[in-house]
């Protein structure tokens, strides 16, 4: 092991309009193509109650047509000329994002810019937007196994509701969103104060300067929104529920821990712990479970990072003839040992070689760190976390994470879900068992787990292309897609 | 809002001077044994990527046993003549690298990725794998279990149920028909079948070694040299496969789902390989009717109908056969609604010429996102692999935006339904005369992931 291995710094630019953009520009020429990423501080912690699914459905809307741009037309224009487009929301803020021909780059300005100024909502374009999103949540969790549950199991671990509802949303609060509201939304959150605009790639730092000038001074600020509350109570009580599952074929175990936000001191041992515990084949819980006891078939998890609270969560098929109960148990423990014994040398070297290995990969797609730099720029207005950040994950010590385990994980205030297929056709509903059911929707921000395996995190976003016939899940992320046929990966 | 627009914003920029784009150009050889390897030397990164790629994949399973060639490249991982299952995962984990082994249709693959300083190890943790497993009995049995529980999983996913219907529909007796393991045939897998299919097909001269990355060429061929040079093996047997069914009619299955939200709507038809000629019109087509949110479909049934969440096609054009296939997922109550959305789209694009500006708008598409696929260590050294599973030129990726570019027929392109055989016909769906409901038993499953 080199412990000189050093990592080029990503070089980057940041600084503000008079209006209060915030620019990020790092020039990479390796690759002649650039990305574009807007991010804009409103997600599913915004919305009021009676408009889950609201902040998703506007951002549908940021494709339907500005003042000089048609309905869809931000489709046509990015694809037409060469590129790949999307936007997600999260319950922590909205992107919007394309890559495209480095030739290409007055051409991102000019659509994003003319729909932050000059967004143009119909009657017509929004039902016709309602109707995808809804299609969207039935594909996605109606009409999937395990989805919704998971979506349930953000509300027991979450109390506020601001954290505890989905960014999908209810089909009832998507029927009731009115015109109004889209005009009032973009209003208060679609301001150039309130958004960041990230461009990575091969370009002129200079000339691209000027023409963030051109397309965006000239749109004006607007009040500050009113901040999220996205404060929660201390947890006091394990909670637990039966979910009934009409799709699911196999009972489920999911498990839910209340977690320290993004970025504290304590986020780090955390976040490490759950990749210790539930990273790979390496994993402690892995190699316990799905080798040891063989007792699943399937075991996945992580950590699900917000800017309030976060979340640990872990998914798991039990075999026929291992209740639940036992396999509960066996986490327990498992998360006893790590709490007591904390991580081995050799798991300390597993984690440092990982976090070098992810970071020299992240500095490869332009659209990735687009992403990073202007995530870092809005959740913490230092968009530079993208190379100094390591170095704190670098640092976390075997006693840190042992203490953090202790603290958040070996407790008792957690969540617990089981899965229960239920008879097709009957309804799919939470069946209250320990605990009181909660009255309200959903949430993720973790990924809705799928069956064998998972998909990397799904935000609901205004376009998924399918994936590949019988094509590989992408081991890295933001890889574009691929044609045809790659082999399917296990490992 | 604004009111006063500037003039500059109304029609969209032109674009900027074009940046060239500078492909790596492989080097390649072939060792004594017969193995070939390709090399692409890249510094940007401290990184490197590994491929070990056969030109055997899911269609040499033998018939008795769909399902095979997964399992194998599957317990590749789990057990070498001297490692474990879990030392493999371990060190893997402990270089912070990645191992997997897979296998698709027509080729298989053994991948790593890794720090460059780790190369070295992480190569001949590649090795050991794809060369020496052991396929020990206890992995083996506990692999068959999870597979068969994951089968039964997988049932729950429409859109699995949805693709073994229509392959099987499509490809007939052709092994593409094939899209998971059975129970039956899980159960049949032996230790002994396993090796003396790995024997017979893992061998040098059916093999493919791809390194590209922060490496110097001698150092990376001799440390291969050292890996595989003693890889010995035979010629692997020649697939001879059943052609697929021809088709004079439009049939439909249905598969029923109790309870569920919506249909999956997939009209396919038999296509084309993957060297045939007509690839890069039928590409072009594929672009224009349905590849992306900008294409024909997905403006109609989505912009337009909001009938559901993205319709799209693909174009699945394999070594031995291929199929193009339309899909959307839509509220149960607008499914003949939406039959009829892509049999129009299907007509118009049959019978109506393609304007020159979707043509070309189309060949911007595909031009523009090809480098964007390249940006990756993992994405070029993936259509390497690509390339060469395929039999394609060598000069594919130097040369791929100008076939783009000279596909000029229109012809061609508006021919290429025709010849994908996506006869869609104009009449009314009768369900009753035309309702070919099929529903079948065996539960199959295509792989973790």
């Amino acid at each position: 092991m080199s412990s000189t291995f050093t990592l080029p710094p990503v070089p980057i630019e940041q600084y503000a309009l008079e209006n209060g953009l915030r620019v990020i520009l790092s020039e990479d020429h390796s690759v002649p193509v650039v990305s574009v990423a807007v991010y804009y501080d409103v997600g599913s912690r915004n919305e009021k109650e009676g408009r889950t699914g609201f902040a998703h459905l506007f951002e549908h809307m940021m494709f339907q047509g500005s003042e000089n741009v048609p309905k869809a037309g931000h489709f046509q224009y990015i694809f037409n000329n060469g590129g790949t487009m999307n936007g997600t929301t999260s319950t922590e803020r909205t992107n919007y994002f394309e890559t495209l021909p480095a030739s290409q780059l007055p051409l991102a300005l000019w659509l994003e810019s003319d729909r932050m100024r000059s967004l143009k909502v119909t009657q017509e374009n929004l039902d016709n937007q309602r109707e995808a999103v809804k299609e969207e949540k039935r594909l996605n969790y109606d009409n999937r196994p395990y989805s919704n549950a998971f979506l349930r199991l953000d509300e027991l671990i979450y109390k506020n509701h601001a954290n505890a509802h989905s960014t999908i949303g209810s089909m009832e609060d998507l029927d009731d969103a009115t015109i109004e509201d889209v005009r009032e939304f973009f209003r208060i959150y679609y301001a150039p104060n309130n958004a960041v605009l990230a461009i990575v790639g091969d370009f002129d730092s200079n000339e691209a300067r000027a023409r963030v000038e051109k397309y965006f001074a000239g749109i004006p600020r607007q009040p500050v929104p009113p901040p999220a509350d996205v404060t929660e109570p201390e947890e006091v009580a394990a909670r637990q529920e039966i979910y009934r599952d009409r799709f699911a074929q196999l009972p489920a175990l999911m498990l839910g821990w209340k977690a320290p936000a993004r970025r504290t001191e304590d986020f780090y041992p955390l976040n490490l712990a759950g990749d210790l515990l539930l990273d790979g084949d390496s994993s402690r819980l892995y190699l316990k479970l799905v080798k040891g006891e063989e007792s699943v078939v399937d075991i996945q998890g992580g950590t699900g990072e917000r800017r309030g609270p976060s979340s640990l969560y872990v998914f798991a098929i039990p075999k026929p003839g291992h209740p639940t109960v036992e396999i509960r148990a066996t986490i327990q423990d498992e998360i006893k040992r790590l709490a007591e014994e904390g991580p081995t040398a050799a798991e300390m070297e597993k984690l440092r070689n990982t976090l070098l290995n992810d970071s020299a990969r992240g500095r490869q797609s332009t659209m990735y760190r687009a992403k990073r730099l202007a995530e870092y720029a809005l959740y913490d207005g230092d968009p530079n976390l993208f190379n100094t950040e390591l170095e704190r994950y670098l640092r976390v010590t075997p006693e840190e994470i042992k203490r953090a385990v202790k603290k958040y994980l070996l407790t008792e205030n957690h969540s617990i879900m089981e899965v229960v297929p239920a008879q097709s056709g009957t309804e799919e509903a939470p069946a209250p068992a320990a605990a009181q059911p909660s009255s309200e929707p959903a949430q993720p921000g973790a990924p809705p787990p799928q069956v064998p395996s998972p998909p990397p995190a799904r935000l609901p976003s205004p376009t998924e292309p399918p994936a590949p016939i019988s094509d590989a899940t992408a081991t890295h992320p933001e890889q574009p897609l691929q044609p045809t046929d790659a082999p399917t990966m296990k490992g | 809002m604004e009111n006063q627009t500037d003039a500059f914003r109304r029609e969209p920029p032109p674009p900027l001077a074009q940046r060239p784009l500078n492909l790596p150009t492989p080097f390649e050889t072939t060792l004594a044994n017969g193995l070939r390897v390709v090399v692409i030397e890249q510094e940007r990164l401290p990184l490197v990527s590994y491929r070990l790629a056969l030109r055997t994949g899911d269609a040499f399973d033998p018939p008795a046993l769909p399902g095979l060639f997964e399992v194998l490249t599957g317990m590749l991982l789990e057990g070498t003549e001297t490692r474990t299952s879990r030392q493999i995962a371990e060190a893997v984990a402990r270089y912070g690298a990645s191992l997997n082994a897979g296998a698709s249709s027509d080729y298989s693959t053994v991948a790593a990725s890794a720090l460059s300083i780790y190369g070295g190890e992480v190569l001949e943790l590649l090795a050991d794998v794809a060369l020496r497993p052991s396929f020990p009995e206890d992995e083996l049995t506990l692999a068959k279990v999870n597979a068969q529980q994951s089968l039964i999983a997988q049932r729950a996913q429409p859109s699995f149920l949805a693709a073994e219907t229509l392959s099987r529909a499509i490809f007939g007796q052709h092994p593409y028909a094939v899209v998971s393991a059975t129970h039956e045939s899980l159960e049949a897998m032996t230790r002994e079948e396993l090796s003396r299919f790995h024997r017979s097909l893992f061998v040098p001269h059916n093999a493919v070694l791809f390194i590209a990355g922060d490496v110097k060429r001698d150092e990376v061929l001799e440390r291969a040299g050292v890996l595989f040079g003693d890889w010995r093996g035979g010629k692997a047997p020649e697939p001879h496969f059943t052609n697929p069914p021809t088709r004079d009619e439009r049939v439909i299955y249905l598969v029923d789902r109790p309870g569920s939200e919506q249909s999956n709507i997939v009209i396919a038809n038999l296509a084309i390989t993957r060297k045939h000629p007509d690839y890069f019109p039928l590409l072009l087509m594929h672009t224009v009717l349905g590849a992306n949110a900008s294409s024909r479909l997905f403006m109609n049934l989505r912009e337009e109908k909001g009938y559901t969440y993205g319709a799209y096609t693909s174009l699945d054009a394999r070594r031995f056969a291929g199929s193009f296939r339309a899909t959307a997922e839509v509220r149960t109550p607008v499914t003949g609604a939406s039959l009829a959305e892509f049999f129009h789209e299907f007509d118009r694009i049959r019978d109506e010429d393609v304007s020159e500006k979707e043509l070309n708008d189309a060949k911007a598409y595909l031009t523009g996102i090809f480098p964007i696929r390249l940006e990756t260590q993992e994405g070029l050294i993936d259509q390497l692999v690509r390339l060469k599973m395929h039999d394609l030129p060598d000069d594919y990726l130097q040369t791929y935006r100008e076939r783009i570019q000279q596909v000029g027929n229109f012809d061609a392109v508006r021919q290429a339904p025709r010849d994908a055989r996506l006869r869609a016909r104009r009449r009314r769906i009768d369900r009753q005369n035309q309702l070919e409901a099929r529903q079948r038993a065996a539960p199959r499953h295509r792989s973790k992931s």
